[in-house]
């Protein structure tokens, strides 16, 4: 790693922002094993356990921004170097949308474009198969599902499926 | 005596025909997955968690062990024949197993992997049958205290061989531990971290976090890369490996297989570490070890040996203590408990059938397995032309579907994307999720008895340290955590280290 890529103050050196993300987490661990009550040693309560784990996690979180400050670590732009970092976004995004769309549509209407959609757009399947693809993959799960499984998947407000 | 008269009521479990369709299907499942690249067995097992309820548990558990050691099988044949492994404990097998190919000696990799695999697998299996009971028979005696600090020595071996900085694996088995208390206190019933939110009083599923974690996570940092795929063309003959093949494999294949079996049953160790640690003994023991890297028999022999004798070996720590060794026996634990049963040291005696069932029908898989990926190689290798771009959102819609028959329950569905988001940064940020899997499931068992530990010693925390095991394990735990900070010891550490993942 070069020195553009390997920082040690600045913002955008990305062991830090996990250091910080960790020590955020591992504070709220420990005001929740307080909010939980501790109980004493000789009988512990529900919140002991937690308690004790946000001080390791805080312990373990202090020490990657330690190493981040005195080590360096890499930048967040240098992370995302030379990968298509726009596919999982688009991936990302699409699972989103479904997960939005799962129980007011039901699993037909919300799998079918979801999966035309990845079809598409992460490495482009030509039309003439994405189609067949995303319509039969969906239906053909959401059949065996039903008729030799006996699960029912959400139907949605229109009750497809 | 009394084990070939269990083997044989074991046979008799496993030779039922529902027992040996189950049984095919999870060895065929396994080797498809170890097939594929960007699905392992974790999310294949995670997916098909849900499918052992329909069964009787035999054959549900039947089935997942299957996929297990038959992905130990699969994983190799993508390493020998694209450069790409199939599964995390296939990638050293690409070193030398694709430079045989390359060669024209494809044939003998694959046959030499599917062999020396079987041999291995057998050996674990006669290990296993023989090891169990007696240390089930041990563990008996085995208190809080003792299960206490196991498992805390199993997380901090994980941590210790996950690559990257221990801090990062530390941290994330401390979150998985926080995230495996979400829910009803098991003691006082309270909820905890729930926030407000019904669906989390049961806690957070087991499924969704490792299919979010594993699966999704996986899938999208594959489609940040196009990948390219070097699948060797030439007709593959000659399968069997020739007698000097199989003299320079003796070697490697035996001390595989005993080495694979010792790192297997070790918790926080697998498969993965096995096949890492056979290949540096093989070049370390070797009269040329230059040949290694250019396609030397014995670094495909060794390593694909000692994966799947830990693959077996990792089956004892579960089946006796009830403590999973690595993720894919969180997995298969969380099979257990679907079906109501506790593995433990209570395990074999009390249901005799379910155990030596299981373990006759590792004996059967293997040879199962020995058939498919011999014979039916050209079948795998016409798999290995499915294009990614059509796998890939096939992956997603399996996940989902998976994640959702697990509980009938869309919140799940919610639960695996969130995890897929954060496991894909996780992993961009150098944070491996495995720590984080392990203690999520041991997260409950470890409070559980740390708790009872104190009720019963009445806050005396000496108690772990005053009973030996305890001790020991706790000693080794604490070397394992200081290690690290002398250089010697952490250049080693960086040698062995890992990525459990996929």
């Amino acid at each position: 790693m070069n020195d553009q890529t390997n920082v040690k103050f600045r913002l955008n050196n990305s062991e830090l922002w996990g250091g910080l993300i960790g020590l955020a987490l591992g504070g709220f661990v420990i005001w929740s094993g307080l909010k939980l009550k501790l109980g004493t040693i000789n009988d512990p309560g529900s919140g002991y356990v937690l308690f004790y784990t946000g001080i390791l996690m805080c312990a373990f979180a202090v020490s990657i921004i330690v190493a981040a400050i005195t080590e360096g670590g890499a930048t967040f732009a240098s992370r995302w170097q030379n990968v298509r970092w726009g596919k999982p976004v688009v991936v990302i995004v699409c699972l989103t949308a479904f997960a939005f769309a799962l129980e007011p549509l039901g699993f037909l209407l919300s799998a079918i474009p979801l999966m035309l959609l990845l079809l598409r757009l992460i490495d482009p399947v030509r039309w003439s198969l994405a189609i067949p693809i995303a319509i039969l993959a969906p239906l053909g799960m959401w059949w065996v599902l039903k008729h030799l499984l006996a699960i029912q998947l959400p139907n949605g407000m229109f009750e497809i499926g | 005596m009394d084990t070939l008269l269990n083997v044989a009521h074991g046979l008799g479990v496993a030779l039922q025909p529902v027992n040996l369709i189950y049984c095919f299907i999870g060895v065929f499942i396994g080797t498809l997955v170890g097939v594929l690249p960007g699905i392992g067995p974790i999310s294949a097992m995670s997916l098909l968690l849900p499918v052992t309820l329909s069964g009787t548990p035999e054959s549900g558990i039947i089935m997942m062990a299957g996929i297990y050691y038959g992905s130990m099988y699969g994983g190799s044949t993508t390493s020998i024949l694209v450069n790409i492994p199939g599964e995390a404990a296939s990638v050293v097998t690409c070193i030398d197993g694709h430079q045989m190919a390359k060669q024209g000696r494809a044939g003998p990799a694959l046959g030499i992997s599917a062999f020396g695999s079987f041999i291995a697998g057998t050996f674990a299996l006669i290990a296993l049958m023989l090891v169990a009971p007696s240390l089930a028979s041990v563990a008996v005696a085995f208190g809080p205290a003792e299960y206490f600090s196991l498992m805390v020595l199993g997380l901090v071996v994980l941590t210790f061989l996950t690559q990257g900085s221990m801090a990062k694996a530390l941290l994330m088995a401390c979150i998985g531990v926080v995230l495996g208390l979400v829910g009803l206190d098991s003691i006082t019933a309270q909820p905890r971290l729930t926030f407000g939110r019904l669906e989390l009083i049961d806690g957070i599923g087991l499924v969704p976090v490792v299919m979010g974690l594993f699966g999704v996570a996986e899938v999208l940092l594959n489609t940040e890369q196009a990948i390219k795929r070097d699948i060797i063309k030439t007709k593959i003959s000659q399968l069997l490996p020739s007698k000097e093949d199989w003299k320079a494999s003796a070697g490697p294949v035996s001390r595989g297989t005993v080495l694979g079996f010792f790192l297997g049953i070790l918790p926080g160790g697998g498969a993965v570490v096995a096949s890492f640690a056979s290949y540096a003994l093989e070049k370390r023991l070797s009269k040329h070890p230059a040949r290694f890297g250019h396609g030397a028999i014995e670094g495909v022999a060794g390593p694909e040996s000692a994966n799947n004798s830990a693959a077996g070996g990792a089956f004892i720590p579960l089946m006796t203590l009830g403590i999973p060794p690595n993720v894919v026996m969180a997995l298969l634990l969380g099979a257990f408990v679907i079906h109501g049963l506790q593995p433990g040291p209570l395990l074999i005696s009390q249901n005799p059938t379910l155990f030596w069932g299981i373990v006759a029908s590792m004996y059967i898989g293997n040879l199962m397995l020995l058939v498919l990926n011999l014979p039916m190689i050209g079948m795998w290798v016409q798999l290995l032309r499915l294009p990614y771009n059509v796998l890939f959102p096939l992956i997603i819609l399996f996940t989902i579907i998976g994640v959702y028959c697990s509980s009938n329950n869309v919140f799940d569905v919610y639960v695996m994307i969130a995890f897929g988001v954060i496991g894909y940064f996780m992993r961009k940020l150098g944070y491996e999720p495995a720590p984080l899997v392990l203690a999520f499931v041991l997260g409950p068992m470890l409070e559980n008895n740390l708790r009872k530990s104190l009720i019963l010693s009445q806050g005396d925390l000496t108690t772990f340290v005053e009973r030996p095991i305890s001790a020991v394990c706790l000693a080794l735990a604490v070397v394992l955590l200081v290690g690290p900070l002398l250089p010697s010891l952490r250049r080693k550490r960086e040698l062995v280290a890992l990525d459990e993942g996929a």
